[in-house]
């Protein structure tokens, strides 16, 4: 997945959440998943701000 | 008959001159020819009309203790030593010998006719470019940013050639050029021609190229007419590639000069001048990597706190969504517990039921029928006595 397209998920789950849309039962699903995408963003980020912190020292 | 001799006559002419004439003119006039022997310079001077060729000349020559002043005075003036297709203002005095003829003895020169002269011609050559449209072409051409591969234009004799080469070799940057000579003569009658021939084997190979460099080393006084030609101006206005010139000198520009792309002073200085372009570039080079690299981390830095931001509203979402769901869940428990019977119970009423099922209207009941009485604490059995 690419970063763009996970972080837009975020936030239309963030959003639905905000507005109440999500069901209770869907509720811990939701945070799961929007944890799971917060983890999967930061990790892309690390990566690349490691690559280019790497390729400026060259 | 009373006939004299050919050098009677040419006697009679040379003492009626001398008898009659001025002592001096001052004479303006084209010089068709310059000759220097045995320390004399030996001239012609020519006059040609409007339409048809020469209508006039003459023979004139400056003796040696005269040119010896006179030549140094003139380049020092002029920026040029006296040649050819210049026009001239000379104070002469009329000679005529019986043997050798009529001639013009140059006393004084002023080099200020001709360097009037050579501006106008100039002019005349910039206001033609103008009028064609041209005059700023090479000029309006943009430099490359890699000004690597140098087409130059001099002669493979003069030291300016070998000025520019060291010049180039010995950048502080380590620069890498590539240059290549076209060997043209630089001063006299075949300069058009060979210059020409030079930038059109250039513009044969034109995409090989990215600049063209034309020097003239010496720097000194040189016969620079030949690069005041119109033919000359038009194909350096006009070259596709920019043109960097040096031909001139200190006080004085060619025409080409004047609409190459870049005109510098020296071979040194064009070459200088390449060397400064390129270190520039280094520089815009080395601006943009720092650049880029802050612009990259800024955009990263961004990203993380939105996240971040992102993060903390997932949590905020969520414990509010909860909260509003035990919120309804609380109302309706409220609801819930207003409609429970043990409630109505607890206030003095009671459930009667026959069978198991609730009675709620007395006509169902017959004396003698078990009743069930259910209370708030505990339960009685009774029989209907009356109805």
């Amino acid at each position: 997945m690419k970063y763009e397209e996970a972080l837009e998920r975020l936030q239309t789950i963030v959003a639905d959440i905000e507005r109440g849309e999500t069901n209770v039962d869907e509720l811990a699903e939701s945070l799961k998943e929007a944890k799971s995408l917060i983890v999967f963003c930061k990790e892309k980020l690390q990566k690349v701000e490691s690559d280019v912190k790497n390729i400026l020292d060259d | 008959m009373n006939a004299l001799s050919l050098y009677e006559l040419n006697g009679l002419v040379r003492a009626t001159l001398e008898e009659e004439m001025e002592e001096t003119y001052w004479l303006q006039a084209e010089l068709s020819e310059v000759n220097q022997r045995h320390g004399h310079c030996y001239l012609e001077f020519v006059q040609k009309g409007e339409k048809e060729g020469l209508i006039a000349k003459a023979r004139g020559m400056i003796w040696a203790n005269r040119w010896n002043v006179l030549s140094a005075y003139f380049s020092r003036t002029t920026g040029q030593p006296l040649g050819v297709g210049m026009q001239v203002l000379v104070e002469v005095s009329i000679t005529f010998h019986e043997l050798y003829g009529y001639s013009l003895n140059v006393v004084d020169i002023d080099p200020t006719y001709t360097v009037g002269d050579i501006a106008r011609r100039r002019t005349e050559i910039l206001r033609q470019l103008q009028e064609e449209g041209v005059d700023m072409m090479n000029k309006e051409l943009e430099l490359p940013m890699l000004l690597k591969r140098i087409a130059v234009v001099s002669s493979p004799t003069a030291a300016g050639y070998g000025d520019f080469c060291d010049q180039l070799k010995k950048n502080a940057y380590g620069l890498a050029f590539d240059v290549k000579l076209f060997p043209a003569t630089m001063q006299g009658d075949t300069v058009e021609s060979s210059v020409i021939a030079a930038l059109d084997q250039i513009a044969g190979e034109e995409t090989d190229w990215d600049v063209v460099v034309i020097i003239r080393g010496g720097g000194g006084a040189a016969d620079l007419s030949g690069f005041d030609t119109l033919r000359l101006a038009e194909y350096v206005a006009q070259f596709p590639l920019p043109i960097i010139t040096g031909i001139g000198h200190e006080r004085d520009d060619t025409v080409i000069d004047m609409v190459s792309h870049t005109r510098v002073k020296t071979p040194t200085a064009a070459a200088e001048f390449l060397i400064q372009h390129g270190a520039d570039q280094l520089a815009t080079i080395e601006r943009l990597a720092t650049t880029v690299g802050n612009t990259v981390l800024g955009r990263l830095a961004q990203q993380q706190s939105r996240l971040e931001l992102l993060n903390q509203k997932t949590d905020s979402a969520v414990r509010m969504l909860l909260h509003l769901k035990l919120n309804t869940l609380e109302k309706l428990g409220v609801s819930i517990e207003a409609a429970d019977p043990k409630r109505i119970l607890k206030l003095g009423f009671s459930i009667t039921r026959v069978e198991g099922k609730a009675v709620t209207n007395a006509d169902k009941l017959t004396p003698g029928t078990i009743i069930e009485t259910t209370f708030a604490e505990g339960t009685t059995k009774s029989k209907v006595i009356e109805k």
